[in-house]
């Protein structure tokens, strides 16, 4: 099953993997990071399609699409 | 007390707020405050609060009257003109003898003003921008720490005394991230004790009034007995903090973000071979005079250094009491106050020159003025009034 890892220490929390995720699987984390942020975080694993959307949004190179 | 984290002004405050026991947010969004809201509705029902984006300034405070009359710790924030707008909900809060948390993080003005920060409502909180005769506590942090820390000091104080709190911040201190920790518990609100003036549940039959902002014929026997609570806030409640007070030159007097920029001139000051001492007002009102009067007289020359133009001015002038001279050096609608400014005007303050130091007179000196033309702009105006 295809899963992501969100690097919680460069996301900015802009949010944009939120909106790209064509299965809404993503939102924000309610901990927060050390740069001071609430990052995006998966919230619905068993939704995710591996499609990399989220990953070529990501302006920082946050996220890993890991397909097993 | 937590570790230290990295926060934002404003996201800091609204979690120190939550942390506080805040359980009622109403609020309309402004620049630059729009992050308290943002992380309320993210973040109060969590807590097992209510968030409620009002669809104006005046709905969000009479929200907040309502919910603070059932003895709720209540918030709203707002900038400049949105506090402008709260006013009558303010007084209102006020005369009704409820505690409540108003967060002003300002901006420059008058009237739209600009969405940088400033200081100019200094005025409007501690004289109160509302009708009567009323007073709200105003606590003023210069860091992300003390946004993060003072919501609970401030619902304390406002419980203690049953009065509205503010929290004077402005843009900058707002918008900045800095390491903070929250020196203080997650606080349970049911937990509080409860409140015998406050509205409970009714059970079908109507009971006696409890929260009236109506006195009748007993209003003067309320607004004294309030006068006297005032007078015991002022003679308890005044807070400050002091550097290098006791052996200065020049004693620099400045709160919020303006106090953050005495500390540099200070340490620019000392290499220069001027002795500067700050002493900053944590609360505005309460202001603490007494405390001023005594530090003053050991400095040869008081500088109020504010981000507007001779507002603070005029307290440190009361507090001094004439015995040692009082300069402004100010920063009006936006400006940013800097250490080697300061300095400069501390010096002249020593010397008697003018470099740095306002003086309303001496602006007036010479200065001409068109009604039909806009000096500030240079533009045409349209006055059809004047000569």
């Amino acid at each position: 099953m295809p899963r992501i890892e969100v690097d919680v220490n460069k996301c900015k929390a802009c949010y944009l993997c939120v909106n790209a995720c064509p299965k809404k699987c993503l939102g924000k984390s309610k901990t927060i990071s050390k740069k001071g942020y609430f990052p995006a975080q998966m919230e619905h694993p068993e939704n995710c399609i591996g499609c990399k959307m989220c990953y070529m949004m990501c302006p920082d190179i946050a996220i890993t699409v890991i397909k097993d | 007390m937590t570790e230290k984290t990295l926060r934002k002004g404003n996201e800091a405050l609204a979690e120190g707020a939550i942390r506080a026991g805040a359980r009622f947010f109403a609020g309309y969004p402004i620049t630059p405050q729009n992050e308290v809201p943002e992380y309320m509705a993210a973040h109060m029902a969590d807590a097992g609060g209510a968030f409620v984006q009002a669809e104006s300034e005046v709905a969000a405070i009479n929200m907040v009257y309502g919910a603070a009359a059932t003895g709720t710790r209540s918030m709203t924030s707002s900038s400049s003109p949105g506090i402008s707008l709260k006013q009558e909900g303010i007084t209102y809060l006020a005369s009704a003898d409820l505690p409540c948390l108003i967060v002003n993080v300002m901006r420059g003005g008058p009237g739209l003003g600009s969405i940088g920060g400033a200081q100019g409502d200094y005025f409007q909180a501690t004289r109160g921008g509302g009708n009567g005769d009323y007073h709200v506590i105003v606590l003023a942090p210069n860091s992300v720490e003390e946004l993060g820390n003072f919501p609970k000091l401030g619902f304390e104080l406002a419980e203690k005394y049953r009065m509205p709190c503010m929290i004077l911040a402005d843009g900058i201190l707002g918008q900045m991230m800095e390491s903070m920790a929250f020196n203080f518990d997650p606080v349970d609100p049911n937990q509080l004790g409860k409140f015998d003036w406050a509205v409970d549940i009714c059970k079908g039959e109507r009971g006696k009034s409890k929260v009236f902002s109506y006195k009748g014929d007993n209003l003067i026997a309320d607004v004294t007995e309030r006068a006297k609570r005032y007078g015991l806030i002022e003679e308890t409640e005044a807070r400050f903090e002091q550097r290098n007070c006791e052996d200065c030159d020049v004693l620099l007097v400045a709160y919020g973000l303006s106090s953050r920029a005495c500390l540099e001139a200070i340490s620019l000051a000392k290499e220069a071979g001027i002795k500067l001492g700050l002493f900053r007002p944590i609360t505005l009102w309460p202001f603490p005079s007494k405390q001023l009067f005594e530090l003053a007289q050991k400095a040869k020359a008081v500088l109020t250094v504010e981000q507007s133009l001779g507002q603070l001015v005029q307290d440190v002038k009361l507090a001094v009491d004439g015995k040692v001279p009082v300069y402004l050096n100010a920063y009006p609608a936006g400006g940013q106050p800097d250490g080697e400014k300061i300095v400069t005007a501390a010096k002249s303050c020593l010397n008697g020159g003018k470099e740095g130091l306002f003086d309303v007179r001496e602006h007036a000196e010479g200065f001409t003025y068109d009604c039909k033309r806009n000096t500030a702009l240079g533009v045409q105006g349209d006055c059809k009034g004047g000569k």
